[in-house]
């Protein structure tokens, strides 16, 4: 067999195969490989070089590499056939292991979210007996978190009660009971929807920026620096937050919900069902209960999203990439638990 | 060093490289011959990681010519850019590890893209690179298990996977102890005298410089030019510039004033 000319990681495929071709043809008789004419070889032609003498052959019918010149002669020598053994793979995890891994990972994350809530409420505690507390920080994060998403959470709010209305009131029209549809948009949007669309905006807009947020300090190693001033990163950084948008949900909410009304009330209209007739509709359907009721779910949601977003940072690993994990993770575990605690308030409350 | 005979690698020609109105280096020329190790070093903002850049293809230059193995990078088509970028190894500062795959699939990724061989063969070159630069053991880690000095060996080993006829290394020592970059050193050295590599680094480290460099290029950012091209302990016993000399001696700056009335 002869070798020659350049051997690189472009050139190699045909040689290499052809070789072993060759070497698979005879396995019985011993093979001589010419490589007095190799003008050049890269790690390819290394690996190639190497391969061909490695292989376990019959007794007598080894491979021989002839007039090599000496320097690759001895880089090949360099490498032993045994540390190339084949590697271990990881264990294949099946169906039902799967399911039980993810079920206890989630229950012990379950765990870890309620302790770094008591965690958080025993902070806030401390700063108020020690008459520390700063309602600026809270009202900043207040302001970009609230302030800020008021315009979105209108549009959301707008469109949910136009949408409702609407298909509702198509449906009910066939009945002659388009009245009712004053019922249907009140109820929803009061006890369901303002604060559900609310969260999820907010989890999505502001969830992810804290967990973004905290989880870059976390890499950038700030969270260490505050540590060594003598400051606890969840009284300084987390509570503040938690505040804040247990706050702010409410008042968006609430904002949500008018808007959603009004939406509703303006797509009735064309259903002929006037501004009035609406108003005096909806003050029969709905309740002060079910508006309470609305209000204190956003509170709850906000305190998750908070919560949520601020301990997704605080687990965030090491490097760039774990911040965007952190993010994503605050993300959809902010939706579940607030679709999970919104069916948990409904059979409470049924 | 015969390799000095032979056509450059890389032949950088009257370049001029900054961002729009704002040069950090005008007519600038350097050849790097195959087999030399090179060290580009300067202070900040002298334009060493646009220099990099501009080499690597990633920036373009604002006039001037960039030859690689005698083919102009600046004016070459999309394709043929592409040609000339694939024998380029870059080692970026921070490893650049492509996070979702394991230390041999990052080493593989090159040889799995750009050549026909299969996969046990493609496997053997990339473990072979790995036990070249000790990195054998780590294989199966995923890039965020690694320490600094095996993120930039396994980086050097990705670098590699489709040969070194040119490797251009951005700080290889940075944030390394001492013991890892004397490693890493070494390991050079061993690649460039087993393969007959060439290397062209970015680096500040002084030992590093005396230990591996043929030759250094110093960028001055005042004058935006080169200030030096020579062998490190030449330039460090003979320039008579008083940056070179500063930088080779490890000088500080004359003390301000306010520092001296203390």
């Amino acid at each position: 067999m002869v070798l020659e000319g350049r051997i690189t990681a472009h050139t190699a495929a045909p040689v290499w195969q052809s070789a072993l071709d060759t070497l698979a043809r005879y396995p019985d008789r011993p093979v001589v490989v010419d490589a007095s004419r190799v003008e050049y070889v890269d790690n390819a032609g290394l690996a190639l070089l190497f391969d061909l003498t490695r292989r376990e052959r019959a007794p007598g019918a080894a491979v021989e590499l002839r007039a090599l010149a000496p320097n690759l002669a001895a880089l090949v020598r360099r490498y032993d056939p045994r540390d190339f053994a084949a590697l271990g793979t990881r264990r294949h995890v099946g169906t039902l292991e799967h399911l039980g891994r993810a079920t206890l990972h989630q229950l012990a994350y379950l765990k870890e979210l309620s302790a770094f809530l008591g965690a958080c409420g025993r902070a806030l505690i401390h700063a108020h007996r020690r008459g520390v507390w700063k309602w600026g920080d809270v009202l900043d994060v207040a302001t970009e978190a609230g302030a800020n998403a008021v315009p979105i959470v209108l549009l959301m709010g707008f469109l949910m009660g136009v949408i409702i209305a609407f298909e509702v009131g198509l449906v009910a029209r066939q009945f002659g009971a388009v009245i009712f549809v004053v019922n249907g948009v009140g109820v929803a949007m009061l006890r369901e929807l303002g604060a559900l669309m609310t969260a999820i905006v907010l989890a999505g807009r502001t969830g992810a920026a804290f967990a973004a947020r905290i989880g870059t300090q976390k890499v950038n190693e700030e969270l260490n620096a505050i540590s060594t001033f003598g400051l606890d990163p969840i009284e300084f950084l987390v509570v503040p937050r938690l505040l804040a948008l247990t706050l702010v949900v409410p008042l968006l909410t609430v904002l949500a919900d008018v808007i959603g009304l009004a939406g509703g009330a303006l797509v009735m209209t064309t259903f002929d069902v006037s501004f009035l007739q609406f108003h005096a509709r909806l003050l029969d359907a709905v309740t002060a209960a079910d508006v309470i009721l609305g209000i204190v779910k956003a509170a709850v949601f906000g305190l998750t999203i908070g919560a949520v977003g601020c301990h997704q940072g605080l687990r965030t690993g090491a490097g760039a990439a774990s911040v965007g994990l952190s993010a994503t993770s605050a993300v959809v575990r902010s939706i579940v638990l607030i679709v999970v605690i919104d069916g948990l308030f409904a059979v409470v409350t049924s | 060093m015969d390799s000095v005979a032979s056509p450059p690698v890389i032949s950088v020609r009257n370049l001029r490289i900054g961002y729009g109105a704002r040069v950090l280096l005008d007519d600038a020329s350097f050849d790097v011959h195959r087999g030399e190790i090179v060290v580009i070093l300067g202070g900040s903002g002298s334009g060493k990681s646009s220099l990099m850049k501009n080499i690597i293809g990633l920036q373009e230059p604002l006039a001037g010519d960039i030859l690689i193995d005698g083919k102009n990078l600046v004016t070459a088509g999309p394709d043929e850019k592409a040609q000339l970028q694939r024998k380029l190894g870059v080692m970026y500062q921070s490893g650049a590890l492509f996070g979702s795959l394991n230390v041999l699939e990052n080493v593989r990724f090159p040889l799995d893209r750009f050549t026909d061989l299969a996969l046990e063969q493609k496997d053997l070159i990339a473990r072979m690179l790995l036990k070249t630069l000790e990195m054998a053991q780590a294989a199966l880690l995923m890039p965020g298990e690694l320490s600094g000095g095996m993120l930039k060996r396994a980086a050097i080993a990705r670098a590699m996977a489709l040969g070194c006829d040119i490797l251009l290394l951005d700080e290889p020592s940075a944030g390394l102890d001492p013991i890892t970059a004397a490693n890493l050193d070494r390991t050079i050295l061993s690649l460039r005298r087993n393969l007959g590599c060439t290397f062209l680094v970015v680096t500040h480290e002084l030992q590093s410089i005396f230990a591996i460099a043929d030759r250094a290029i110093m960028l001055d950012p005042h004058s935006r030019s080169i200030i030096a091209d020579d062998a490190p302990a030449s330039l460090r016993d003979h320039s008579n510039d008083a940056r070179v000399h500063q930088f080779f001696n490890r000088q500080a700056d004359a003390e301000p004033l306010n520092m001296e009335q203390r």
